[in-house]
């Protein structure tokens, strides 16, 4: 069945995406933007795809992506919030240091073998038909971050501490008049979001391709940020479209396997357009919706 | 009344302008010493001597070829960090270049393959260069229009708009303007001899567009500083409300600088493909829309000092292939170098 090839690929090939849009939606609900999230899924891909091949177990590795996609996420907050640098301009700088740093330390391990994350269909769930192929016949970290988005929007939505979250992305004054510091909350945010871009990109390298080449991610970090957009600040809506993502890039390689001769690239650029005709539709309603903090990053202001 | 508040908000930029200048010069001087201490930690990191590996980078830079290459790669630098700068002088983020760089080229071989046997070269080029610079304003121009009209982020609307045009080239070169006599990964068919741009020497690789670079860089210098144009982009940029306040038409300047920035990046486009690839092919972006982004802000978005950022990054990035060579290390390790040396300079305290 293609189209439950097409699911399952979707889950599969988005889930990587989906941990890089969810570590966004936080960081930019407390007001950062970071376009370094391709950065920090190149080096938390690297990361764990050395560790799992040191030490044989692809958790290890995952530990070791998220702490590494979480460290390049602490420059980003640094040069931020500490520096005042320009957020756009600093997160494609970060992207170009982990680019730089992952080919640097990364040529080692191109073409050596992993044991990486098998499947694990969980059962009875995984023989309902259509469903169980689409969404219980995976890999574990598949199924965390099933858990995961609806335990960020509860977190950001219907608790203590995503009030304060959301605060210092809306109104950072106000905050620091009940006594939180607006720029640790940002930091907190922004590296946690630097962690879940990492466990992305150790999806990537340890369940999903097996294997670790230069800038593997190829702009998945730059959708996942799109995404972000796409899904109005919101977590359970950032699943819907990171699956959509992931369904197109099955797309093409469940055609061809059948023998029919689409034009790939059509389709690769289908996501892009999706997002850009969703922008256009949802327009105003999607700005108004973005955190205070962050729309006054996107307004016209001065760019010294 | 209008006058004075157009005044005010000129007045103001220039002022803080004076300041960064100062501590400006000190930057580039700290950026350029810290950055390769700090990748030199790096490198030694990874078992490679530094000092022998600066030693061969400035070895490679003084070797005519290589010192060609950065030449001719430094021209395209020029002409994609000018599209980020122009918009950025009225407030507009063009995350476009590489997309307005790729429908660029493009443009310039599509009308290039389909004239470059039939008429002289020298036609040929002006109308690749012409198509070229429609194309790439047309793409940035879409991000701006929907800025405008939808209000739809300029940063991730032009970010995306990247990924498409790439889909576009490989679309094209994997099928109707794939070269049947081509071996292995498929490209267009390679231009024709007299539509390449003219190279300086023969046997050198220095091409024409250096000079096409450094006109648009004294072109938008004085546009900028000279002209009514200029003048309003800065108010605008400076601050869009006064600028509105005083009867300026907000919308149609942001537009003009985001097709001006986006026809730049599409020559640059243009002196890429007839320059120095002469077809497409997967892999021919190499990221110059992203280096030509973080040059403009080296640079603070200053014409002139674009032109020397962009060639400090272009000198950096073809280190890169010696680097390669010399030390084993990958090409893109010199990302490192490049980062830092924009931390640096990025992290100044507002």
């Amino acid at each position: 069945m293609i189209f439950v090839d097409v699911l399952a690929g979707g889950v599969r090939g988005g889930t990587a995406i989906l941990y890089a849009a969810l570590g966004e939606t936080l960081a930019e609900r407390a007001g950062v933007i970071n376009l370094g999230t391709e950065g920090s899924m190149l080096t938390g891909a690297l990361a764990a795809y050395a560790v799992t091949a040191e030490t044989g177990n692809p958790w290890a590795g995952v530990l070791a992506g998220a702490l590494a996609g979480g460290l390049l996420a602490a420059v980003h907050a640094f040069m931020v919030l500490s520096r005042g640098a320009n957020q756009l301009a600093t997160g494609l700088v970060v992207l170009f240091l982990g680019a730089g740093l992952t080919a640097m330390f990364g040529a080692a391990y191109v073409g050596q073998a992993i044991s990486p994350f098998q499947p694990y269909p969980i059962p009875v769930l995984a023989d309902i038909p259509w469903l169980g192929p689409v969404l219980f016949d995976h890999d574990p970290l598949v199924y965390v971050s099933y858990l995961l988005a609806p335990a960020l929007w509860w977190l950001l939505f219907r608790s203590r501490w995503g009030i304060v979250v959301r605060a210092a992305g809306e109104r950072p004054e106000v905050l620091s008049t009940y006594g939180h510091s607006p720029v640790l909350v940002r930091y907190l945010a922004v590296v946690g979001g630097g962690l879940l871009a990492g466990i992305g990109g150790a999806h990537l390298s340890t369940a999903y391709a097996n294997a670790w080449f230069e800038n593997m991610t190829a702009g998945r970090g730059f959708i996942a940020v799109a995404l972000v957009i796409f899904a109005a600040w919101h977590p359970l809506r950032a699943v819907g479209g990171a699956y959509l993502f992931g369904a197109a890039l099955a797309l093409s390689p469940a055609l061809q396997a059948r023998g029919y001769g689409f034009n790939q690239f059509v389709l690769d650029a289908l996501p892009y357009l999706v997002t850009i005709a969703a922008l256009i539709v949802l327009g105003r309603r999607r700005v108004n919706s973005a955190p205070e903090g962050l729309s006054r990053v996107f307004d016209l202001t001065p760019t010294r | 009344m209008t006058d004075t508040a157009v005044a005010t908000t000129d007045v103001r930029p220039e002022t803080v302008d004076n300041r960064q200048k100062n501590t400006g010069w000190l930057r580039w001087v700290v950026g350029i010493a810290a950055a390769p201490a700090i990748f030199g930690a790096f490198a030694a990191a990874k078992g490679v001597n530094p000092l022998a590996m600066y030693a061969d980078l400035l070895a490679s830079l003084a070797d005519p070829a290589q010192a060609q290459t950065v030449v001719v790669r430094a021209a395209i630098l020029i002409l994609a960090a000018l599209a980020v700068a122009v918009p950025a002088r009225a407030g507009l983020l063009n995350v476009g270049g590489e997309g307005q760089i790729v429908i660029g080229a493009v443009a310039a071989a599509g009308v290039g393959l389909v004239a470059d046997q039939r008429l002289p070269g020298g036609l040929v080029l002006a109308l690749m260069a012409l198509a070229a610079m429609a194309a790439g304003a047309a793409w940035a121009g879409l991000a701006a229009g929907l800025r405008l009209t939808v209000k739809v982020n300029e940063a991730i609307s032009t970010l995306l708009l990247n990924f498409i045009a790439i889909d576009i080239m490989l679309g094209l070169i994997y099928d109707p303007w794939k070269d049947a006599s081509g071996f292995g990964q498929p490209s267009s068919r390679p231009l024709a001899d007299t539509a390449r741009l003219p190279l300086f020497t023969t046997g050198g690789t220095v091409n024409a567009g250096i000079v096409l670079a450094l006109l648009a860089l004294g072109g938008v210098w004085w546009a900028l500083r000279y002209t009514e144009w200029g003048f309003r982009l800065r108010v605008v940029g400076g601050n869009p409300e006064a600028a509105r306040r005083a009867g300026l038409r907000v919308g149609p300047l942001l537009l003009s600088a985001m097709l001006v920035g986006g026809a730049l990046a599409g020559l640059a486009g243009l002196v890429h493909f007839a320059g120095t690839e002469f077809k497409l092919r997967p892999g021919m972006t190499t990221g110059f829309g992203y280096v030509g982004f973080l040059a403009s802000w080296l640079a603070m978005h200053r014409p002139l000092r674009v032109g020397l950022a962009a060639l400090l990054l272009a000198a950096i990035a073809m280190g890169g292939d010696s680097l390669q060579i010399d030390s084993g290390l990958p090409a893109a390790s010199l990302n490192v170098l490049m980062a830092v040396v924009l931390l640096v300079m990025l992290g100044r305290k507002r």
